[in-house]
């Protein structure tokens, strides 16, 4: 196998006193799509949060060959390394084109910042529709398109999303995981935050499951999907 | 006549005021800082004006990109220096902060410039011309385009250049911005120096319209904030409808009631403002 976009090894991290990852140790491939699953408070948006530099942490963090320990998050995000945050955390006050604009790298060329919006228009048509509408006045799952798009504006290399599924509609969901599958076609390397198992284990080449702060089952998605602890855990049968 | 003529000297000071007022609400919406020190760059601004016309001899209009950049600059150090430290800090600090800044810069002003009246006085300071029986003063005219000019460009920069993009993602989501390759500090110190560049300008003018000395700021902070809370934080437009609404008000008060009582009527407006319709009248304040 190829040598992984994304290595994390022996990730400490946490707030102030309260330590909250312990030793996490996790690799991501090129146009790999990765699951990563656990319950309320494992500790899933506090790695996104330390991957992207927002908190400080210890251990061996790897992109692309670069070691993350020193890089701040406009580096990061200038190497290719992008997250859709929980919540989505749009600029509710500004239109959906503004939005996917400020996706963009600073000093990108007007022509090229065109055909980025075409092919985010591409990927997700509804948005084409929206683009003078402000972000905060559209539905959940348009708002979810809308940062995902966002995310995609500046052809990263890995994207990670943060609980994608919560209060959408199963078809929404369903299509953003089509364009997920789509992007990854195209090089575009997902690692996947989800509550909702199912679905993510569904779309996903390998999983990871986590329980307070630590790793504790990997490996092929469909063969966790199998997997009878995981299936009483997590998916509910 | 004499109330038409009231209302356009009220409008064209309404303008001044509006300029006045832009670098407070900007600082204000994206920093979440009240600088109270805002009234005392107007005055820095200003003596930059008077020093750069009577010593290096330059027409006042003319100095007044040169007094807009050394304020961007000061501003730019201030806050990298000083502010970053109480950004995203308690109300509170910021404004002890703030305060403790208009303290020091006015005794400084004080100290250097001291405290005589000064006012700027180019050559065509008394001309005037009549539009229809009205008479307009040049150099008000001027300074009420120059103000008005600067208002819509920084609102064109603010909805359609990039950093001005970046500027407004700060004030609206730092997460994102911060995720999305913008630096926080960078911005905050940009926007403060623009604040600080625009009180700059905003002081220039006052200078050929009205004397200046050390003690100005106080009170023209207090009046930008009024305009700052009519007019809200979002919208550069809507300092300029506070800033026309504040001027033509004190116009009207000087004729009927008496010219020492117009502070009394802005700061009237103020309470009004904050009884009636606290998120302010035309948008949202903090
Ligand atoms: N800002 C914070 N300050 C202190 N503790 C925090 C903070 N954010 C999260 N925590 C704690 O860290 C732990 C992990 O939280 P985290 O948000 O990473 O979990 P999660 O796996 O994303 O959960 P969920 O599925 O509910 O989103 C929890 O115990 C939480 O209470
Ligand atoms: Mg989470």
């Amino acid at each position: 196998m190829n040598a992984p976009l994304l290595t994390v090894k022996n990730l400490r991290a946490g707030y102030g006193e309260m330590q909250v990852l312990y030793d996490l140790s996790l690799d991501v491939h090129p146009a790999e799509i990765v699951a990563l699953v656990g319950s309320n408070g494992a500790g899933k948006t506090t790695l996104l949060r330390a991957l992207s530099h927002l908190l400080p942490w210890q251990g061996d963090v790897r992109f692309d060959g670069h070691s993350l320990q020193s890089l701040s998050p406009n580096r990061l995000f200038a190497l290719g390394m992008v997250q859709v945050p929980e919540g989505r955390q749009l600029f509710d006050r500004m239109s959906v084109e503004e939005n996917l604009l400020l996706g963009t790298l600073a000093g990108t060329a007007r022509d090229a910042l065109r055909r980025n919006l075409e092919r985010c228009y591409g990927l997700f048509p509804i948005l084409a529709k929206r683009r003078k509408q402000l972000a905060g006045n559209m539905s959940g799952g348009e708002q979810q398109m809308c940062a995902v798009a966002r995310a995609l504006m500046s052809g990263p290399r890995l994207v990670m999303i943060d609980e994608m599924s919560l209060g959408l509609a199963p078809v929404a969901v369903d299509a953003l995981l089509d364009t997920l599958r789509l992007v990854r076609t195209q090089g575009v390397t997902v690692l996947l935050v989800e509550q909702d198992v199912h679905s993510a284990l569904h779309v996903a080449d390998r999983a990871y499951v986590m329980e307070s702060g630590r790793i504790v089952r990997e490996g092929p998605a469909s063969e966790l999907a199998d997997d009878p602890e995981v299936q009483r855990a997590y998916l509910g049968l | 006549m004499l109330l038409a003529q009231v209302l356009l000297n009220g409008l064209l000071l309404g303008g001044l005021y509006a300029l006045m007022a832009l670098g407070l609400a900007l600082v204000w919406g994206v920093l979440n800082i009240v600088n109270l020190s805002h009234g005392a760059f107007i005055m820095l601004g200003a003596y930059a004006t008077y020093f750069l016309f009577t010593q290096a001899h330059l027409d006042p209009f003319l100095a007044l990109p040169f007094a807009a950049l050394a304020l961007f600059v000061l501003g730019y150090a201030v806050q990298r220096g000083i502010l970053n430290l109480v950004i995203r800090g308690p109300m509170f600090n910021t404004l002890l902060i703030t305060f403790g800044l208009e303290v020091v810069i006015t005794f400084l002003a004080q100290l250097f410039f001291s405290a005589d009246f000064r006012t700027i006085n180019p050559v065509y300071a008394g001309t005037n011309f009549d539009l229809g029986g009205l008479t307009v003063p040049q150099v008000q005219l001027m300074a009420f385009a120059i103000a008005i000019g600067l208002t819509l460009g920084l609102w064109a920069f603010l909805l359609h250049s990039r950093p001005g993009r970046s500027i407004r993602a700060v004030s609206q989501n730092l997460l994102a911005a911060q995720l999305y390759g913008i630096e926080p500090r960078r911005i905050y110190a940009v926007t403060f120096g623009l604040g600080t560049a625009l009180a700059g300008v905003a002081g220039g003018l006052y200078g050929t319209v009205s004397q200046i000395n050390p003690y100005i700021g106080t009170a023209l902070t207090a009046k930008s904030f009024v305009i700052a809370i009519i007019g809200g934080l979002d919208n550069p437009l809507g300092v300029i409808v506070g800033g026309l609404f504040l001027g033509v008000a004190e116009s009207l008060t000087a004729l009927y009631i008496g010219p020492t009582y117009t502070d009394v009527a802005s700061f009237g407006i103020l309470v009004l403002v904050l009884i009636v319709k606290p998120t302010g009248l035309l948008g949202r304040t903090a």
